[in-house]
């Protein structure tokens, strides 16, 4: 490692500098963190009035609610159904663009838009497209036989807020993967053609292999981002339902806490929460910074 | 083991730039091409097109009897090493050796003989369990070059492959790649910028110069006679001196002096002269070349003075030792001179 120790006169100096992003951080993160882990401990009466300590009750009861359990199943089907998706759509389109000589450009740029759209606008979008009365959608998969309804049926609810959170992720995916392509040497690809691997064998053998770090990256990132910037498109689309089929964490906690006002169980719920973020940003660090395939 | 045919084999881009003209070369069974010349000059491009990376524009490549213009670079039966070596970074030595053949559904036990035996050859026998990045400079060269020689192809292509070592191991890999050819006897074309590797490792080189083939000879050929003032200046080192001449019949006069030579030719010339040609006039003779020394270089075995001759650099090489002077004459034989035209091309 390089020596960067930078050398300050005063002592003061470096704290002065450091304040703004200490403030920030104390203030709109460690300080709602530590009132949500307090809260956790509490519990409520029905009324407000009254505010007991219970430990880790709110815990203990959230691992045996089936609804909460329900909420942890979705979650996973959600996030890798939405990482799958959002992922291998965009390293074919990347594939494509690796391949283009002339308008590569204009094409990434056009690729990008999604990525700053808003999640409920995705979310309404995809909800419009899907609507089973006026959306064209349900009219075309009708014209085959199918009847599609989200608002009924929980498999389709699922594959649409799946459909409309993957798409607005396929950007930034796509991003990375390109950088990733760019990054291997053209040469590997001659060598390889030269070695008598067709299209295929070369990207299952060299290609892949070598964007498997951009692939783990992006991996963490997605189901990061599925599990806590979908809000939105869960909101608009189906919230929650039907029946539970899209609840996923992040949407159970504001239900829970803001609609339903147990707060206590809401909190408990931000803390499990929280406690995913941290390992996935452990295995992150560990696994992407360190081990590289190769 | 086979012959390779270049039949005027050009290559013109989409934007309409041409990057290889007219190229006709016939490369023997076991033959050492190599193809030599500035950066630019298109010979990255002429061995792509014959690897199959590059698509033929015009004329014909034909590897033994087979026109392979349109074949993919696999079925071509050639073996490439690359100038970055282009080693697979996530496969073990031995899985980089064994890709190729691999791919072709190839019997393990041939695989894994093909392999130790290269690794024989080759001295990489210890690492084969590594992975590229742990090797040094060197040991990937010679996974490269094994890679190359377990397809056991029709020809090996070299595109640049010493021009990422140091010098010293450059020279003895350098040394390494002529034996493996000689002893596996496979045809290879090789591309280099570097005209002392051209003139080592060749059994015939190439001069080329935008796109074009400027001069094909053994290197002693084209050392001793150059076509043209481009290769004159190319090849050897230090490059050929050249001065502004003219010539009426069988007079030269260059730079106040004057000469008599064999051949005959009217009008300004451009005379050429190696530095090894060129010795100090004895004191008291005439029709010496006067010169005004610039500094020398010592370089042990001999001494290169510097010179300026009529406003014309000049460089001429001394036994070590050899006393030189501000002011002094230099002589040639005239048949050691090389007479160019106002076009650049050799006269006689």
């Amino acid at each position: 490692m390089q020596n960067k120790r930078a050398i300050f006169g005063a002592k003061g100096l470096p704290y002065l500098l450091l304040a703004p992003q200490l403030i920030i951080t104390a203030i709109f993160f460690l300080w709602p963190a530590g009132q949500a882990i307090w809260q956790s401990f509490l519990r409520e009466d029905a009324f407000g009035i009254k505010t007991t300590f219970v430990a880790l009750e709110n815990y203990r009861y959230l691992f045996h609610d089936p609804s909460y359990l329900n909420s942890l199943k979705v979650t996973v089907v959600f996030a890798l159904s939405t990482a799958a998706l959002s992922m291998g759509a965009a390293l074919i389109l990347a594939l494509a663009v690796d391949r283009m000589l002339r308008s590569a450009r204009l094409y990434s740029t056009l690729l990008i838009w999604p990525y700053a759209v808003a999640p409920a606008i995705a979310g309404v979008l995809w909800w419009f497209m899907f609507n089973p009365t006026i959306g064209i959608l349900p009219y075309l998969l009708e014209a085959v036989g199918y009847k599609w309804n989200h608002a009924l049926d929980r498999g389709n609810a699922m594959t649409l807020v799946v459909i409309a959170s993957a798409w607005k992720q396929i950007s930034y995916n796509f991003l990375f993967f390109v950088a990733g392509l760019q990054a291997i040497p053209g040469s590997l690809r001659e060598a390889a053609a030269i070695d008598g691997a067709g299209p295929v064998r070369r990207f299952w053998t060299i290609t892949l292999p070598l964007l498997s770090p951009t692939t783990f990256f992006l991996l963490v990132v997605t189901i990061v981002y599925t599990m806590f910037d979908t809000f939105g498109v869960i909101d608009a689309i189906t919230e929650g339902g039907p029946a539970q089929s899209t609840n996923i964490l992040v949407y159970k906690v504001y239900q829970d806490g803001f609609v339903g006002l147990n707060l206590g169980s809401s909190a408990a719920q931000s803390v499990v929460l929280m406690g995913i973020v941290i390992l996935l940003t452990v295995i992150q660090f560990r696994f992407v910074e360190r081990r590289v395939n190769y | 083991m086979a012959t390779l045919t270049l039949e005027s084999l050009g290559k013109t881009y989409d934007s309409g730039a041409s990057a290889v003209r007219d190229v006709n070369i016939n490369v023997a069974d076991g033959e050492f091409l190599v193809l030599v010349g500035p950066s630019g000059c298109g010979k990255s491009t002429l061995l792509r097109m014959i690897a199959g990376l590059e698509t033929v524009t015009d004329g014909t490549i034909r590897i033994g009897d087979r026109v392979v213009n349109k074949l993919e670079p696999a079925e071509r039966d050639i073996a490439m090493v690359f100038q970055n070596y282009a080693l697979y970074p996530h496969m073990s030595v031995r899985e980089n050796l064994s890709y190729g053949l691999r791919n072709r559904r190839m019997a393990k036990a041939e695989i894994n003989r093909r392999v130790d035996e290269a690794a024989k050859i080759l001295e990489i026998g210890d690492f084969l369990e590594r992975k590229p990045r742990a090797l040094s400079g060197g040991q990937r060269q010679r996974v490269a070059m094994g890679r190359a020689i377990v397809r056991e192809p029709s020809v090996f292509l070299f595109d640049e492959p010493l021009s990422n070592l140091d010098a010293k191991l450059r020279v003895s890999m350098r040394g390494e790649i002529r034996s493996l050819q000689k002893r596996l006897g496979t045809t290879s074309v090789y591309v280099t910028h570097d005209q002392l590797e051209a003139m080592t490792l060749a059994d015939r080189l190439v001069v080329l110069r935008a796109g074009k083939v400027e001069q094909i000879g053994t290197p002693l050929e084209v050392y001793q006679r150059p076509a043209s003032t481009f290769v004159a200046e190319f090849i050897g080192s230090p490059a050929m001196n050249l001065l502004d001449g003219v010539m009426q019949g069988h007079a030269l006069s260059i730079a106040g002096a004057s000469l008599t030579l064999p051949h005959s030719h009217q009008g300004p010339v451009r005379v050429g002269v190696r530095a090894e040609d060129l010795r100090a006039a004895p004191a008291g003779t005439t029709g010496g070349l006067p010169v005004h020394l610039r500094y020398v270089e010592e370089l042990g075995s001999q001494r290169l003075g510097h010179f300026d001759c009529a406003g014309e650099r000049l460089i001429a090489a001394f036994p070590s030792g050899q006393a030189l002077s501000d002011e002094m004459a230099l002589m040639a034989p005239p048949e050691a001179l090389h007479l160019f035209g106002a076009d650049g091309m050799r006269l006689a």
